[in-house]
């Protein structure tokens, strides 16, 4: 994190809530359903992901936020009963368009997963990955130059510098988490998915990958689905509520937590329903 | 236990669980008695099959050789021609200063110590060193196998002559040769070396290792790329649907068709239809591929399958193609899995004996093919054509040719466990 005030310099450090971005729209579901062969996980959802911002989806289990966010990068369709219906947007296109290739789709919707899954390669190689297959690197100092700067940005070069060529998966949980937030910044994703990136992680990794979320923000936009209503409030500027399937609440974080319009997110945020 | 302060309710509890105990305890016991005594069992009857293997094969690792001086006249070899001189009498030279013999029918008796071939063992000595020629050329001839086995004490002088492979006076005659310190009996290089022979002395397992290497060879070069490419198509690709159903349960069906089955199919297809060669390794190897492949895709689909999906999940996620997927990450993580499966089909199509005599691997050929078309013999036939033969030299080679096939077995089956630790150990 040290590494993140050297490179950007000290002015740009700035703290998130003093300064103004107009906020921009980098996703948008529009009225969109999935459906797992005859069942229907989701129900016309509509949520905008406003750029350098954290959005966090929350909501009991099973309500449908894990395959909203899988649904933003397509990763749904590795199952083979899913359907899509409805409309999303990255930058105003349709990323569900015949035309659009998957594979640039995923190169800039990036995506963390729950369980810490680096390959078992080495760090480096962990990191290289990316940039190599989607042809962004072309020599080996250029490689080198995104791996580091990747790690510098998930706040573990420092941890791992002397050992970049041992694997990956020797490392402690929340290392590989970042490891793996490396992994998904280096091909310089524009949005940033995360599914539960923390419910892996002892107390301690899970505040250093907040802290680190914070920072990120400033590069990418974000999409965070979290089971802990505490982390949603300390790390997301934006809520919506789940709950089976339907998109219930969406708004400022602060509002959600302290006001919530609909009876449901009171309940759950009181703890009453989850 | 029987505390007599104690109230009669607990008393019973205690006596319950204590029986309750004993009976868990014995279950335990009997079960573990089971595994033993099946393990047991296994382990003794592997331990009575190598016994007797090395029992009866051990003889035939070492050969009987009769060392014989054959004068090298000029007058019957031609210095400028080695190869056209007259070895007939160059042998019988050799072998009347051997022993002292009445007649000529006698003379041919004592020649017929030392193999039937021994004309082309001094042959080929002189070719390969023409400077003998006018000197005296020693060497060690294998004796003939009566012989052999009368040293080796498989035949028992006690019997009387008539029931005896060997007379009384080619008795005589060998305990002679062997006062006179010419009889040896050294590693019997030959059993690699040779090819095979009626004559069970020079018999060898040269051919048959050869024919069995090349068919091996064409059966991998077959069976696993095809066998990969398609367990990698079945898994990662093929849609679930009646289809991919189908085709999965004949391939689990393939795997458990008899391998004469394959053998008549190699017969009719690459033999008539074809037209390739008979006896041909190539044509070995086609059938052998044939009976591997299910195994490898069954194998390959297990390996491709073990391979955590949160690693697929990664590789997707940061945008890899399937293919990038497939080559990247899941076939190099699953290979120690599918190296394993492919070494043991391997090994059991080198065991394979029943296609290979239907096709005609069990031809009696005295050279090693010289590739994969020439006709050809493979271990598991040529121990079928020795446990076939009369003589009594090709009883210990059969148990021989065995134990030499074991070898091989265990070798293969050593490099696959070598392989996947080498292979898993990377992370």
């Amino acid at each position: 994190m040290n590494a993140m005030t050297e490179n950007k310099g000290s002015t740009l450090v700035a703290k998130p809530d003093q300064v103004v971005i107009p906020p921009t729209v980098a996703m948008k579901g529009e009225d969109v359903s999935v459906f797992y062969g005859a069942k229907q996980a989701l129900f016309g959802v509509n949520l905008e992901i406003e750029r350098n911002r954290v959005t966090s989806l929350i909501g009991p289990s099973g309500c449908g936020k894990s395959t909203f966010l899988r649904s933003l990068n397509r990763m749904n369709d590795t199952i083979d009963i899913c359907r899509v219906t409805g409309r999303i947007t990255l930058d105003g296109e349709d990323i569900y368009d015949k035309n659009l290739d998957v594979v640039e789709l995923r190169a800039r919707v990036g995506m963390v997963f729950q369980k810490p899954n680096p390959f078992p390669k080495s760090i480096f190689e962990n990191v290289a990955y990316g940039p190599k297959i989607h042809g962004m690197v072309s020599t080996k100092a250029e490689t080198e130059e995104i791996v580091v700067s990747s790690l510098r940005k998930a706040g573990l070069f420092e941890e791992v510098k002397d050992r970049l060529n041992e694997p990956g998966t020797g490392l402690s949980g929340g290392q590989q988490q970042r490891l793996c937030i490396a992994r998904a910044i280096a091909t310089k994703p524009e949005v940033l998915l995360m599914d539960e990136p923390c419910s892996a992680l002892d107390p301690i990794a899970t505040a250093i990958i907040e802290e680190l979320i914070d920072e990120l923000r400033e590069n990418f936009t974000i999409v965070i689905v979290t089971h802990s209503m505490q982390q949603a409030a300390r790390v997301s500027q934006k809520t919506a509520f789940f709950h089976l399937g339907k998109l219930i609440e969406e708004g400022v974080t602060e509002d959600i937590f302290t006001n919530p319009v609909n009876k449901q997110t009171q309940d759950y945020i009181m703890g009453r329903i989850g | 236990m029987t505390d007599a302060t104690l109230p009669t309710q607990v008393q019973t509890a205690a006596i319950n669980r204590a029986r309750l105990r004993n009976k868990r305890n014995a279950a335990d016991f009997r079960l573990r008695a089971y595994g033993i005594t099946a393990i047991s069992i296994a382990v003794g009857l592997l331990g009575i099959l190598l016994f007797t293997l090395v029992l009866g094969g051990y003889s035939a690792f070492v050969q009987t050789h009769i060392r014989v001086d054959f004068p090298i006249s000029a007058e019957y070899v031609d210095p400028a021609d080695p190869a056209e001189g007259n070895w007939r009498a160059v042998v019988s030279d050799g072998v009347g200063a051997l022993l002292p013999s009445d007649s000529p029918a006698q003379a041919r008796q004592i020649a017929q110590i030392l193999t039937n071939n021994t004309q082309f063992f001094v042959r080929n000595a002189v070719v390969a060193d023409p400077s003998v020629i006018g000197g005296t050329l020693t060497l060690d001839i294998p004796a003939a196998d009566i012989f052999d086995q009368l040293n080796k004490g498989n035949i028992d002088r006690n019997t009387p002559e008539a029931n005896r492979r060997v007379t009384d006076q080619q008795i005589e005659w060998f305990d002679s040769l062997q006062e006179q310190g010419r009889v040896s009996t050294p590693f019997n290089w030959g059993l690699f070396f040779n090819a095979d022979s009626r004559f069970p002395e020079l018999a060898g397992l040269s051919g048959a290792i050869t024919g069995s290497f090349y068919a091996l060879l064409v059966c991998f070069l077959i069976s696993f790329p095809v066998g990969i490419a398609a367990a990698t198509y079945l898994e990662e690709f093929a849609p679930k649907n009646r289809w991919t159903d189908l085709i999965e349960v004949n391939i689990n069906n393939l795997a458990a068709v008899p391998s004469i089955v394959f053998g008549l199919l190699g017969l009719a297809v690459f033999l008539q239809i074809f037209g390739l060669p008979r006896s041909a390794p190539l044509v070995g190897g086609l059938v052998l591929a044939l009976m591997t492949l299910p195994t490898i895709i069954i194998v390959t689909r297990n390996a491709l399958k073990a391979v955590p999906p949160s690693i697929r999940e990664a590789a997707y996620g940061m945008g890899a193609s399937p293919q990038q997927v497939i080559l990247h990450h899941v076939l190099p993580l699953s290979l120690p899995g599918i190296l394993t499966g492919t070494i043991i089909g391997l090994a059991q199509a080198l065991g394979e004996t029943a296609p290979l005599l239907l096709i005609g691997m069990n031809a009696f050929i005295t050279s090693p093919p010289g590739g994969v078309l020439e006709a050809s013999t493979a271990l598991p036939t040529q121990i079928y054509i020795w446990a076939d033969s009369p003589e009594r030299g090709f009883v210990s080679r059969t148990s021989a040719g065995i134990l030499v096939l074991m070898g091989f077995l265990l070798l293969m089956n050593a490099v696959a466990i070598f392989l996947r630790q080498r292979l898993e150990r990377r992370w």
